[in-house]
């Protein structure tokens, strides 16, 4: 993977061709989006409560040691958002696209991600 | 063993003594709260609690999950991750609106905020090189304030990304990450911001500035008419992020939290 400059114009324009990740294959398919949930609970919220946390990732990540730079994340996620994940609405795409940019370049395993998930699912709901 | 019996006498405060007002006394405080919880309880069951989701999302659970991982592994700190939600919990629209006001209420910052807005906007707060306390994540910290006139409207995009002038104007919209609008503003900025509700007079030229990796840009619409007594406070309420990207004009009735309106059903439903 090239390493570019964040905010550098000439950031190499990503490959058109993603391949699925089953793990964000199954979160696209199960997930529930905040649209929906809103709706259902009544609630009016534009987005949902983990928007901020996954804009300061993209930030941190971005940040000094520039591990995934501003400009090759929002290239790919423009690409995955026409593609992979055409049917996943705003800010849920944004979310897997992060994760697929991430594992893509090594960032984070799979597995690894897989496994924490439930984990943390069980965290969540054990109140 | 002989058993042992413990005798206990009770005494009985005669009335008058100070131990019986004082018995009197609790009794009536106890009575009072009780009536309170009563009140509370009742009034609690007439206020309901305001809707939440009460379930876990993958998404949310996707999101956390992440974030973990890339602080385990070392590619931010928790600290850094902190730092920057809370810097984009606590910005909004505001310090931008503040600086139209004031500029349109002192020609001496006005054409301060034109030439030189990097440090028109220390003056409402906001330091370009420094505005997380912690240094700028990005070196972008080049403010270019675009006055609006008679016969010139300058609106905002970035075609590359995303680019926004985040320190002073909070997050950007959802719209303004589409390439949707990235692509065809530059195009067909008229139309579009038509699709916005702002009718664009045929004389008045647009202006489409594109950010790029060294400036950000706000635009600062004219004054409206109808303000004329109004004071910073009252004309920073109707500047809104949207007069300040150029796809909106200020109007002396409408303001940034105004709530949205409610248009009823034409034909509702019975008892909806």
């Amino acid at each position: 993977m090239t390493t570019l400059r964040k905010n550098n114009p000439e950031a190499e324009v990503p490959n058109s061709e993603f391949s699925p990740i089953s793990l964000l294959e199954k979160v696209r398919e199960q997930g529930r989006v905040w649209e929906d949930l809103a709706k259902q609970y009544g609630v009016d919220n534009a987005d949902p409560p983990w928007k901020i946390n996954l804009d300061s990732t993209c930030e941190a990540l971005a940040a000094e040691q520039c591990t995934l730079p501003v400009l090759e994340r929002r290239n790919e996620e423009d690409v995955l958002s026409e593609t992979l994940y055409k049917d996943v609405p705003y800010p849920e795409r944004q979310l897997l696209a992060l994760v697929h940019s991430m594992i893509q370049r090594g960032l984070i395993d799979e597995e690894e991600l897989a496994a924490r998930m439930k984990f943390i699912d069980k965290r969540l709901n054990s109140a | 063993m002989p058993m042992l019996t413990t005798h206990c006498r009770l005494s009985f405060p005669s009335a008058g003594s100070s131990l019986y007002k004082t018995t009197n006394a609790v009794q009536r405080i106890t009575e009072n709260r009780i009536q309170r919880i009563k009140e509370d309880k009742i009034m609690a069951q007439d206020h309901k609690a305001a809707p939440m989701v009460d379930e876990v999302s993958e998404f949310e659970v996707l999101e956390i999950a992440v974030r973990e991982l890339a602080i385990e592994k070392g590619l931010f700190s928790a600290e850094d991750h902190r730092r920057f939600a809370e810097f984009a919990h606590s910005i909004g629209p505001l310090p931008a609106a503040r600086l139209v006001a004031k500029a349109w209420l002192d020609p001496e910052f006005k054409k301060l905020a034109l030439e030189d807005g990097f440090t028109a906007s220390k003056e409402v707060g906001i330091d370009w090189l420094n505005p997380t306390g912690f240094g700028t994540p990005s070196d972008y910290c080049d403010l270019r304030v675009l006055e609006n006139t008679p016969s010139l409207h300058n609106v905002v995009v970035c075609t590359l990304c995303s680019c926004y002038p985040r320190p002073i104007l909070g997050h950007s919209p959802e719209w303004y990450r589409t390439p949707n609008y990235r692509r065809r503003l530059v195009r067909w900025p008229r139309q579009v911001l038509a699709e916005f509700g702002l009718q664009i007079p045929a004389d008045v030229e647009i202006r489409v500035e594109d950010s790029n990796q060294k400036c950000r840009f706000m635009v600062m619409p004219m004054r409206p008419e109808g303000t004329e007594d109004w004071t910073e406070d009252q004309l920073t309420e109707i500047v809104t992020r949207d007069c300040m990207l150029g796809v909106a004009l200020p109007h002396p009735d409408r303001k940034g939290d105004d709530r949205r309106p409610v248009h009823k059903a034409a034909n509702p439903v019975h008892g909806h």
